[in-house]
Order: structure tokens, then sequence, then C-alpha cells
């Protein structure tokens, strides 16, 4: 059902790689509730997925760039508030990476320089991308900037490794920056901490289909999906959220509340 | 060794950080060399920079050992 939440707003999606992406759900409502936005997404990333299919679907363009690159960002905004014909209105950050994770290397013998290279992709890219934004004045007054994050962050799963750090920088980023372009230009910074979803990148977690179905038993209302994501997107973005700014939004059926649930109990018998 | 050869194998020293002596004509690099998708697709990329070639999507699904890449790109280099 589509409520024109977005109508005559204009966006940047990054982080579309094919259907079951957070992002492409994101942008099909955004296109559904009335806005204009443009693509992106890494080089890499574009050839690996399926981002054309979406861009034609949604009557998008797109424009590749790395998101840890400053040059490719000023490049982003620019043509992007080019093409779209002013500032943009909302910007979803929907980008992360871990090499440890990716790797299999276990969290007490990191290699640091995949940990850098992963903070960089997952967390300073939203300051870039913010600080891009800020310098070329490319986010328009009340505009909304959401970044995608998770629970890792507060609390500690194992198999999510350097990540958890990673998401809690980004989290950070968030609040830090949503103050400055909150005084200057009344943009709102949140990010949605999401439940798992079965994405190619969350699939990169060890043991994610048995952690799903743990989530699930746990979460009163069930785990959050993609779908549901990009419904929390675009209330975000619209206008009945503006003073909702600089927080960590839990979008997971619950599960943040949780210590422990029946349906969990049961798998360790009764007395 | 040809150049080609070792200049693909540094490539792939260099984007998987597994040790040369890993990188044979027959190792995988899904199975033994512990690439990802993503890694698979960075690698291709790679390749096309390095050797300034175009390697369609569909030839690229056949190149899955370190041995098929090193001859596909002695074959497109030539040709």
């Amino acid at each position: 059902m589509a409520f024109n939440l977005l109508k005559g707003k204009k966006g940047i999606i990054f982080g579309a790689l094919d259907s079951n992406s957070i992002a492409w759900k994101v942008a099909e409502r955004a296109f559904e509730e009335g806005a204009k936005f443009t693509l992106t997404n890494a080089p890499v990333a574009m050839r690996m997925g399926e981002i054309q299919k979406l861009a034609e679907k949604t009557g998008s363009e797109i424009i590749p760039a790395d998101a840890t690159s400053v040059e490719d960002l000023e490049n982003l905004f620019a043509k992007s508030v080019e093409i779209l014909g002013g500032p943009v209105d909302f910007v979803l950050h929907s980008v992360g990476m871990s090499v440890n994770v990716r790797k299999g290397r276990p969290y007490t013998d990191l290699n640091y320089d995949w940990l850098a290279k992963g903070w960089d992709v997952s967390a300073v890219s939203f300051h870039k991308v913010l600080q891009t934004a800020w310098k070329l004045d490319a986010i328009a007054e009340w505009g909304s900037v959401v970044a995608l994050t998770y629970i890792a962050a507060q609390r500690t799963f194992p198999d999510y490794s350097d990540m958890a750090e990673n998401k809690a920088y980004l989290e950070s980023i968030a609040r830090s920056f949503g103050y400055h372009y909150g005084i200057r230009k009344k943009v709102r910074i949140n990010t949605i901490s999401q439940s798992p979803t079965r994405t190619t990148a969350g699939s990169g977690v060890k043991g994610f289909d048995a952690f799903i179905d743990y989530a699930e038993k746990m979460s009163p209302l069930g785990n959050a999906t993609a779908d549901d994501c990009a419904n929390y997107c675009v209330a975000l973005f619209s206008d009945l959220m503006r003073r909702v700014t600089m927080q960590n939004l839990y979008n997971d059926g619950g599960f943040s509340s949780m210590g422990v649930s029946e349906l969990v109990m049961k798998h360790f018998g009764t007395d | 060794m040809s150049d080609i050869a070792s200049r693909v194998k540094a490539i792939i020293v260099d984007k998987l950080g597994v040790d040369e002596n890993e990188v044979t004509m027959e190792a995988s690099f899904t199975n033994d060399l512990g690439a990802d998708s993503l890694d698979t697709v960075e690698l291709i990329m790679e390749f096309e920079k390095e050797f300034d070639i175009q390697i369609p999507d569909d030839q690229a699904e056949n190149i899955s050992t370190v041995g098929q890449a090193i001859e596909y790109i002695e074959k497109a280099v030539k040709g």
C-alpha cells in the first residue's frame, strides 16, 4: 500500500546488490511512495549483483562509488544533485564488510590490516558520506539520513567478530554528526538496528541460519524482515518523524528487550 | 613460469591474502584459497585491469582455478 509519503523527495540509496538486499527493498518502497533517487554501489558489487534491474524498475540512474573514496563520494553527491534537480532529502547507508569475518579469522587472532579495511568500509564510510554532503551542502533542510546496524554493537554475538566494533563506530558517528547536521540544517541522522536478515552480506556470518531461527524464537513479534526495514526507512525519510534524530532504533520484533522466551526455553527441556 | 603466470599469482596472493606456495595451478579459488563470491569478482576485475582485457561474465564463470585463469588470460592477451 502506498501513501505518497515521499512524494517529491529526492534521495541516494547505497548498497543494493540483489533483490535480497535491504537497500533493494528500500528503493522499491521509496519508489512506491513517490521518491526519486540515484542508486550507488561499489564497482565490484555492481558487477556481482543486479543493480541494473533495480534502476530500470525504479527509473533511477546508477552512479558507481567506492564509499571509502571521498573523491567518488564527491562525484556521487554532485551528480545526484544535478540529476535529481537539487539537494537530496534522504540518504540510506547500507554498507558493511569485515575481511576478518569473510576469511573466517578468529576474533582472538585478527589481522589488523583487514580490521582497518573493515571499519573504513563499514563505519568511516558513513562519516565520509556525511562530511562530503556537508561540504557540498547536498542535503536539504529537514533531510533524513539512515544507516543500517546490528545489536552486536551493544551485546556480544561471537560470530559477528570485528563487525561488532564497526557497528558501534557507525552508531557513534550517527550521534556525533547528528548533532552538527541538526544544528546547521535540521538534518536527522539515525541508525536502524535490524533483526538478522538473510541477505548476501548476512549469509557471510557463520551459522547464520541457526541464528536467524534463534532470533525468531526470541522475538515476540518474530524477526523484522527486509520489507519491514524498508517500511521503517520510508517512515524515517518522511516528514512524519521530524524530531527523531541521533537515535539507534531497534526494528527487531522485540528481541533487544528480551531475556529469554518460552519458545527458546523449550529447547532446553522442562522440569 | 611465464610473465603472465607470475603476475596472475601475485594478484591472487595480494587479493586473497594467501601464501605463495598455496597458489598452485590446480588450486581452486573457492575450495582451496578461501575466496568468497565477492573475492571472485574482485579477482576477475583485477585481472582485467592488470592485463587491460575484458572478461565477460559468462566466461568468468568458467574460471575457477589458478591454471584456468592463467590459460584464459594468456589467450586473451595474445588474441
